[in-house]
């Protein structure tokens, strides 16, 4: 068992990380130690990320005990560089956290200073002379090649910068090239942001926390209109919102809404989020309140402008988008569904349910709105699963069932239609199915039945089965 | 006489209070109509036409009083699982009427019920373009739990972006009572869309829909052909056997149906010469006769015993 993380009174003691425990017990019999619990720490590190949502979109995490923040074109909402750094390590230490920050114009000089230098703000001209004093460690580059170069006396970044870089390159590779020009902001080093930048986003900063829900629902309909210029401004709608809801003690909640049309009315988009949050009240614990609000549009899609008439013409296309919206919000997406029709002779394939807030509603947008129509009958209802059916007696080899026996009842056939046979689509089966042969029966009480017989009668096999697939009016 | 005019001053206001509370035009009104269609024939007609869904019988829509109601609720029930297809059939065939009567572009809402998916089959739209509906107009929900599929039912009708709601509900549960009805009554009336309760395997129970009508199956006639004749061995329109159970009249009405797709309107029934007497029976007997089980989902396992029992009375 190695040591893997210190606090700030066994660092000043002198112990370090990578000690063994046994050896450090020795030094110090009455250290505590703790079990590391990976999962916990990343958990935490992504719950800091989270919070730090607040000053930008664009949060990477880095490594085990690392956050980067791309605070390009943030910086003066906060009042300035330096400020904004104050202002998280401020709010992070209160929280508990003991935290170094560097604001630096690349990721890796940033990096570096944090571990190994002084932290603050590195202002644009003096990248260099704030590299150059820090240890080779400080280029995030392999084990070896820090020995390699230790050996060589080659002990801090300053002696590499003034070497030439062919001999650096052949002698140690490209990577510490690369990871030396990343430093130096000569090569545009890209961090990994957790989540994908919204095309647009609101928010508004509380001095007194919100904790109602009718409260939150009215600051989105403000934020919402704060965004519908921007909506406008581009010709969109948003078809997804995500409403961030930043607590108090540093906890984020996220709440998504989707919408079958593309929306800009505040009223409409705040009208999603009461019924989610209707629905996932139990799951949104307020606590002492929120006091960061954000509205993001995650997806957006053209927005159709129409004129409203006189007549009020209209109207009932957006009440049935808002009952769609709403349903979906409350009782989940799959709650509603449409059907969409196949082209496919089986019966199980012809039709599929698609979530009727993600499918334009309007019948034009799809090409054949009838891909493939039966011209015989089909059941009024269809059984996922087909039910299999005694019968008892059948005309051999091509006929209906006289008598069948379904559900423990016996059923006489008065009439029957059929048979129409539909064979198995040998392009997508993978086995040998069988063909069927349906029949449209009806029995002497008047009930009218889809009925196929798998297979057909020979005397080899077995007598095939009969099932039940579904039921006429 | 003082005290008798104020007897009947009192008796006349209770029968306005309950004609308003059946939605039926006020006596005293009715009084002052006839005066008005004395001098304005036109403007009464208009008057007089409360929104109602005519099946085109004139028989049955008499029985109706012009009409299942387009703003309240009207119960279709069966009595087996069996009957889960003539059951969609009739609900479906409502639909498409009164998508032909009122020629709207405004969908039909579907709310299925789980139980009665798995029993009866899920819904199938390409069923429904021979039927006389198309298939894109029916939006399918499937709420999980009675409670989500109320709240749903009033969320449809008060939108008013829905042209009906079927709602299918399976058995008696034990939380659709009479208040739950009465408040999708009412919600139905104030946004004047229909909506039809569809009831499988339930037992006549009290609640607020106008008018509540038992289906079972009935055998069709066959399919005809151009020349008017009959083809044999055919299976053609669907027929439904309806019985009104509730309504105005003192007596049930009983009374064949058949749904023409094509032509998207109701008939009255063929005079089959299948029709054998036996086939209109509750379902065959089964093979296994023994004692039945109670279809008991939030009910007592049996009725409780009264006292003495001195008349049935039909449950309204």
């Amino acid at each position: 068992m190695r040591l893997t993380a210190l606090d700030e009174v066994c660092e000043r003691i002198g112990l370090k990380r990578g000690q063994g425990l046994a050896e450090a017990r020795a030094m110090f019999p009455k250290i505590d130690v703790i079990d590391e619990d990976e999962r916990a720490d990343a958990a935490l590190l992504e719950a800091l990320a989270d919070w730090c949502d607040r000053y930008t979109p664009l949060v990477a995490l880095d490594g085990k005990n690392g956050l980067f923040l791309d605070i390009t074109g943030c910086a003066h909402l906060f009042g300035g560089e330096e400020a904004l750094l104050g202002d998280i390590l401020k709010r992070l230490h209160h929280m508990g956290f003991d935290v170094k920050g560097v604001i630096s114009s690349s990721p890796g000089l940033s990096w570096a200073t944090c571990r190994f230098g002084k932290a603050g703000v590195i202002p644009e001209g003096l990248l260099e002379e704030a590299l150059a004093p820090l240890p080779v460690n400080a280029l995030r580059i392999g084990e070896t090649t820090i020995a390699s170069l230790h050996k060589l006396g080659l002990k801090r970044i300053g002696d590499l910068l003034t070497m030439p870089r062919a001999p650096l390159a052949r002698r140690f590779g490209t990577q510490l090239l690369l990871r030396l020009d990343q430093a130096r902001g000569a090569n545009e080093e890209a961090i990994s942001p957790r989540r994908p930048v919204s095309a647009l986003s609101a928010e508004r900063k509380l001095t007194e926390p919100v904790a109602a829900e009718d409260h939150i629902l009215e600051l989105t309909r403000h934020i919402a209109t704060s965004l519908k210029s921007g909506l406008e401004a581009r010709g969109v709608g948003g078809r997804m919102f995500e409403l961030v809801l930043f607590r108090v003690d540093g906890r984020v909640f996220r709440i998504t809404a989707g919408a079958s049309q593309p929306l800009r009315d505040p009223a409409r988009i705040s009208a999603l989020f009461s019924e989610r949050l209707t629905a996932v009240h139990d799951d949104l614990d307020a606590g002492y309140g929120f006091e960061l609000l954000r509205l993001n549009v995650l997806q957006h899609d053209t927005y159709k402008t129409t004129q409203g008439d006189f007549t009020g013409e209209g109207e009932g296309e957006i009440s049935l988008a808002d009952f769609i919206d709403k349903v979906s919000a409350r009782l989940g997406v799959d709650c509603l569904q449409i059907a969409i029709l196949r082209q496919s002779h089986v019966p199980e394939r012809a039709m599929i349910f698609a979530p009727a807030i993600t499918t334009p509603s309007a019948p034009e947008k799809t090409a054949f709105p009838f891909p493939f129509a039966p011209r015989t009958d089909r059941p009024l209802r269809l059984f996922r699963h087909p039910e299999e059916v005694k019968t008892f007696a059948a005309t051999v080899p091509d006929g209906p069932p006289s008598r069948f026996r379904w559900r423990h009842v016996v059923h006489t056939v008065i009439q029957a239609e059929g048979p129409e046979r539909i064979a198995p689509e040998w392009w997508l089966e993978e086995t040998d199915v069988p063909e069927r042969d349906y029949f449209r029966l009806e029995s002497k009480a008047g009930r009218r039945f889809w009925i196929f017989r798998e297979g057909h009668y020979n005397a080899k096999e077995d007598a095939p089965t009969w099932r039940m697939h579904g039921l006429f009016a | 006489m003082a005290g008798n005019a104020r007897a009947q001053e009192t008796i006349f206001a209770l029968r306005e209070q309950i004609a308003k509370l059946e939605g039926r035009p006020l006596p005293a009104l009715a009084a002052a109509e006839q005066a008005d269609l004395a001098q304005d024939p036109e403007n009464h007609a208009s008057r007089l036409d409360q929104p109602r869904l005519l099946l085109g019988v004139d028989a049955v829509d008499n029985a109706l009083e012009g009409g299942l109601p387009l703003d309240g609720m009207t119960e279709i029930r069966t009595t087996l699982t069996a009957d889960t297809g003539p059951a969609t059939g009739f609900a479906l065939a409502l639909a498409s009427q009164l998508k032909k009567q009122e020629d709207a572009d405004a969908p039909i809402l579907w709310m299925g019920d789980v139980v009665s998916t798995q029993e009866g089959g899920a819904p199938y739209p390409p069923g429904l373009k021979q039927f006389g509906l198309n298939p894109q107009d029916i939006l399918y929900a499937s709420p999980r739990k009675l409670e989500d599929a109320l709240w749903l039912a009033e969320t449809a009708l008060v939108s008013g972006a829905l042209s009906a709601t079927i709602f299918e509900i399976r058995g008696n549960p034990k939380h659709f009572g009479l208040t739950e009805s009465r408040r999708l009554a009412l919600r139905a009336k104030t946004a004047g869309r229909p909506l039809f309760l569809l009831r499988h395997v339930a037992a006549e129970e009290a609640s607020s829909a106008s008018f509540r009508l038992l289906v079972e199956p009935a055998p069709a006639a066959g399919r005809r052909l151009p020349d008017g004749s009959v083809l044999g061995g055919s299976i053609g329109h669907p027929v439904f056997r309806l019985t009104l159970e509730k309504s105005r009249n003192p007596a049930p009405l009983s009374f064949l149906l058949e749904w023409n797709p094509h032509d998207r309107q109701f008939s009255l029934g063929p005079d089959t010469d299948r029709d054998t007497g036996e086939a209109f029976t509750h379902g065959n007997s089964p093979t296994h006769p023994g004692t039945r089980l109670s279809a008991s989902a939030d009910r007592q396992d049996r009725p409780k015993t009264l006292g003495s029992v001195v008349a049935f009375e039909q449950a309204s």
